[in-house]
């Protein structure tokens, strides 16, 4: 498991990943924080004002993450917040399905077809948990710019002696 | 513990400037906290007056209850939209309602083209525990029709007050 965790090909592939789909994720909310608030408010566990505030903080929350996680500078906390976010996001699926709720409309149905992508949604978000918890304990720092930072910094520091 | 504790900070330094980037996009476009007013103008409760003149052009999509929804139906004046899934609506929906689902909106409002612009149309979906009769009423008010009702009650009230319903041959 160590060796995975230090492996430095495995976590530059994983930071690449995550760091696309939250970025991709999050430029359509980023932008239209309206539409996003009516997804949010979709599962009604959220009232008026925090859903609008939640549309208008986590977007942003995920965009910066995404960068962050691709340029390799504050995984460890991108990392923290993406795994919150998502436990968070699978919760809400597992309690809008359990009460029948589909989510892509907002309404109470008993369309089978409803159940089934709330169920993909769930399996899809615990495979990115696994994914955000492995960066939060990867201990690689190839291609980071925390690494190229801290080199320049090293070096600036040995240049002053 | 210290992989936590630098994980809290840095996690906390993103939330702080996302919170500033979210505000100030969302105060420089007027959205979220910042949007002046609603598109969705809902207005409040009916009066029986008002139920009465069907025709008259509304400043947006109005709310109405069972009983103007009920008069509406009988006196065929006005075209009932169920917006909810076609599974639903084949189960059962209001006696001359039309099938749209909310999703296919964009997809399906052709299908209006030749109803009149200013004619009555209510919208409706489950009842209480669903919104997708205000985001279709919104969209179709969007669409330039004038004359746009939420029956809010929905299906669930007008299956409790007993009224006419239809089925599909399963």
């Amino acid at each position: 498991m160590k060796s995975l965790l230090a492996n430095d090909y495995v976590s530059v592939a994983v930071r690449v990943f995550i760091g696309f789909v939250f970025i991709f994720a999050s430029i359509d909310k980023a932008a239209d924080p309206e539409a996003f608030a009516g997804s949010i408010n979709n599962y009604r566990l959220l009232g008026e004002d925090l859903t609008t505030l939640a549309a208008t903080i986590l977007p942003w929350v995920e965009l910066l993450c995404g960068i962050a996680v691709i340029a390799g500078v504050f995984m460890r906390g991108s990392a923290l917040l993406l795994t919150s976010l998502l436990v968070i996001f699978t919760a809400a699926i597992v309690s809008a399905l359990i009460r029948g709720l589909d989510i892509s409309c907002g309404c109470f149905t008993q369309d089978p077809e409803a159940g089934k992508i709330g169920w993909t949604k769930f399996a899809e978000n615990l495979i990115l948990i696994a994914l955000t918890t492995f960066l939060f304990y990867s201990t690689s720092v190839k291609f980071t710019l925390q690494k190229y930072l801290s080199e320049r910094a090293n070096l600036d520091t040995a240049g002053h002696r | 513990m210290s992989d936590f504790r630098q994980a809290f900070r840095e996690g906390g330094l993103i939330l702080i400037v996302a919170s500033v980037l979210g505000f100030s996009y969302t105060a420089t476009m007027e959205k979220g906290f910042f949007a002046k007013r609603s598109e969705v103008t809902v207005l409040s409760e009916t009066s029986s007056a008002e139920a009465s003149a069907a025709d008259a052009p509304l400043p947006g999509p109005k709310m109405i209850h069972l009983p103007e929804a009920q008069q509406l139906r009988n006196s065929g004046v006005a075209l009932f939209i169920d917006s909810r899934h076609e599974f639903d609506y084949k189960l059962g929906h209001i006696a001359g309602a039309i099938n749209i689902p909310l999703k296919d909106f964009d997809a399906r409002v052709g299908e209006l083209g030749g109803y009149p612009k200013d004619k009555p149309i209510v919208v409706y979906c489950d009842g209480a525990e669903c919104n997708s009769s205000i985001e279709f009423a919104a969209k179709l008010f969007g669409s330039g029709f004038s004359n746009v009702r939420i029956f809010f009650g929905g299906w669930r009230e007008w299956t409790a007050g007993n009224l006419p319903t239809e089925q599909e041959a399963q």
